[in-house]
């Protein structure tokens, strides 16, 4: 079975060949695959070098933890692949985002208003959480609308707090 | 003397004062809030006592509802831990008027160090070195504010009056930007505190934040354990300390100036316990008096690990009325200690505070390695109180031996279900500076980020591709098998049994 492992412009093939062996860009590894724990700790021996990861999912892509840095990458077969670049592939830009609570807490301050136009990187909502006050900003230009939260609001991890158009 | 001890506290820091009572053989109180029944706290001590809602507020900043819980338990004496309760005066009152021992300073002390302008005057009379800012002058509005910072000139810091730990804390870079941040920090102090007042402080730039360990017993010895190195901060936060400081390294006459100018300043309150002063040191070794902390600090351990003294037991013993066991002779720093202090946030997104079940842990452990937590495997992390979940401490011969040491046990450590800043620590023991012992409190803000941190390291990216690959392999497959499973919607064995009747 063949992947294609994207990190960054980087684009990495996979081949599983089978149980232990794995054909990267070309490049043929002997390994050996188990979970130590849970499903979230990763042991691989890679031609008897040993690694340990941490590899979880989230909604970038697969994160792997491995000797202190981390790495990001969108994993898709061959046939993932093809579809998504017969439509045209990307992530568009015109896709509304909503503004999710990334936990529980209280609204601070939200220093932009429905219909105000917002810069990349513009803060939407101060939120307080652990006693830290949060600036939850935006990751892209766009309109605010529908603004659902004032200061003083106590929210809940995955509210909708806004959003941009 | 009492014989049981309630502390009125939570987190490892509860812990640490319970497994200090166990190894003196006093029995222990704790108090939880709805969102602590499970805490490890609770676990350990001999009783516990449910407090209220999660909030602080609602809980742990409950005074009356703590005093009437020592009373009914028949504890002896509350140990407040740091943070909450921990530098109340009045709370410290209260306690003496109920006649239970507060293990902590005298409520007169707590008083004159709290307010730190007054602190700063008192300390300042005494022939101590203070950095400018608006010390004794109680509490001021905005306006007045504004108008002393014309005066001082920018940049300055807006501390809170009754805060600590970077709480209520806001930097001033322009004059424009000062009315929001004063309101920012008021709400924060209120919020942590029950204090909204606020002062200011003219920033030392360049400046290192050093600190020194003194007990006091009622006798009137004071000691001081030598210094720690906490410098290593984000937003005013500190993340990392170490003891001795290396900037401080060989210099003995420097440190014993700033031990016996620690040990003037406690006297000058008429200190009683353990405390820590708080210098500002500029690149040429002049040092201010920041403040005095009149309680038992985060970072504490480190300065065990290179004394040897158990300084939770010494408070208790202080507070049962004993002398202290040993005299300023009789301290010395030995080898090197470092605190990496595992918060629950995410580093790779913005410091974030992460909340959630800890679904699994691995621990560090091995020679030379001290792990301070009140968070276990199944614990769930709330969204109430602070996100230090645990310190890691190591101790070595030398300090590259200890740097060795933290780097490999920030390697064995896993935390899995919530986001931790150990990535942070295990690049800040690779950062070139930091091994060196050249940063001040702006490194980590001016010159340290994740991802330049991350580029000269050796790429692992088709390692990374492997595991991901692999992860994502076996849930496809996974999936699959859960789909040919459900074809057939009764069991096989049904199945089979209905197929041979057929036959029959």
């Amino acid at each position: 079975m063949k992947y294609v492992a994207t990190t960054g412009d980087r684009e990495i093939t996979v081949e599983i060949v089978d149980e232990h062996h794995v054909i990267v860009d070309g490049v043929s590894y002997e390994i050996d695959f188990e979970s130590v724990s849970e499903q979230t700790v990763y042991s691989l021996l890679a031609n008897n070098q040993s690694h340990e990861a941490l590899v979880y999912e989230s909604e970038d892509g697969w994160q792997v933890l491995l000797h202190g840095s981390q790495y990001v990458l969108v994993v898709e077969d061959e046939r993932e692949r093809r579809l998504r670049a017969s439509l045209g592939g990307g992530i568009p830009q015109n896709v509304d985002f909503h503004l999710r609570a990334p936990m529980p807490g209280l609204i601070v301050t939200v220093p932009v208003e429905d219909g105000q136009e917002i810069e990349k990187g513009d803060v939407l909502v101060v939120l307080e959480s652990m006693k830290m006050q949060n600036e939850l900003k935006s990751p892209r230009p766009g309109k605010v609308s529908r603004v659902r939260v004032k200061p003083g609001d106590s929210v809940e991890q995955r509210d909708t707090l806004l959003s941009v158009i | 003397m009492f014989n049981k001890v309630l502390i009125a506290n939570r987190g490892e820091i509860a812990v640490r004062i319970i497994r200090a009572c166990r190894d003196l053989g006093i029995g222990t109180v704790a108090v939880y809030s709805e969102a602590d029944r499970e805490a490890m706290h609770v676990r350990l001590a001999d009783q516990a006592y449910y407090l209220g809602p999660a909030p602080s507020r609602d809980s742990y900043l409950r005074a009356d509802k703590i005093l009437a819980i020592a009373k009914k338990s028949e504890a002896g004496a509350i140990h407040p831990g740091y943070g909450f309760l921990a530098e109340r005066a009045d709370f410290a009152q209260a306690c003496l008027d109920e006649n239970l021992a507060f293990i902590g300073p005298k409520p007169s002390s707590i008083a004159a160090m709290g307010d730190k302008g007054v602190a700063r005057a008192k300390v300042a009379a005494s022939g101590v070195p203070v950095v400018p800012g608006t010390e004794g002058e109680g509490a001021l509005s905005d306006e007045e504010l504004l108008a002393l910072a014309e005066q001082f000139g920018l940049p300055l810091l807006i501390k809170a009056t009754a805060g600590g730990g970077g709480k209520g804390m806001r930097e001033v870079q322009t004059m424009e930007d000062m009315p929001g941040l004063l309101q920012a920090a008021r709400r924060e102090a209120e919020a942590s505190f029950g204090d909204g007042n606020v002062y200011l402080e003219k920033l030392v730039e360049g400046a290192r934040h050093i600190e020194i360990q003194i007990l006091a017993d009622s006798h009137g010895n004071v000691i001081h354990l030598g210094e720690r190195e906490c410098s290593l901060q984000r937003r005013h936060q500190k993340l990392l300390e170490e003891s001795p400081s290396p900037f401080i390294g060989d210099d003995e006459d420097l440190r014993q100036r700033m031990g016996s100018v620690a040990v003037r300043a406690a006297q000058a309150v008429d200190y009683i316990n353990a405390g820590t002063i708080e210098f500002l040191v500029d690149k040429d070794k002049n040092f201010y008096f920041l403040e005095m902390n009149t309680r038992l600090q985060v970072e504490h351990p480190i300065t065990e690990m290179v004394t040897g003294i158990d300084i939770v037991k010494e408070q208790i013993r202080i507070a049962r009325g004993r002398q202290m066991r040993h005299s300023q002779d009789a301290i010395s720093l030995s080898g090197w200690a470092i605190e990496c202090r595992i918060n629950a946030e995410d580093p790779y997104n913005n410091y974030l505070p992460s909340t959630g079940k800890i679904t699994h842990m691995i621990l560090p452990t091995g020679p030379g390695v001290r792990l301070d937590t009140g968070v276990y495997s199944g614990f769930r992390i709330s969204p109430y109180y602070d996100s230090l979940i645990a310190k890691l401490v190591v101790s070595g011969e030398s300090r590259g031996e200890a740097l060795l040491r933290m780097r490999r046990a920030l390697e064995e450590f896993k935390i899995i279900g919530i986001r931790t800043n150990i990535p942070f620590h295990q690049l800040m023991m690779d950062s070139t500076r930091f091994v060196a012992g050249q940063y001040d409190t702006r490194f980590v803000e001016e010159r340290f980020s994740m991802e330049a941190a991350e580029e000269g390291k050796e790429d692992l990216s088709e390692i990374a591709a492997i595991l991901a690959t692999l992860v994502a392999h076996q849930q496809t497959q996974r999936a699959a098998h859960i789909i040919q499973r459900n074809e057939r919607d009764t069991s096989n064995w049904k199945w089979v049994g209905r197929w041979e009747r057929m036959q029959r």
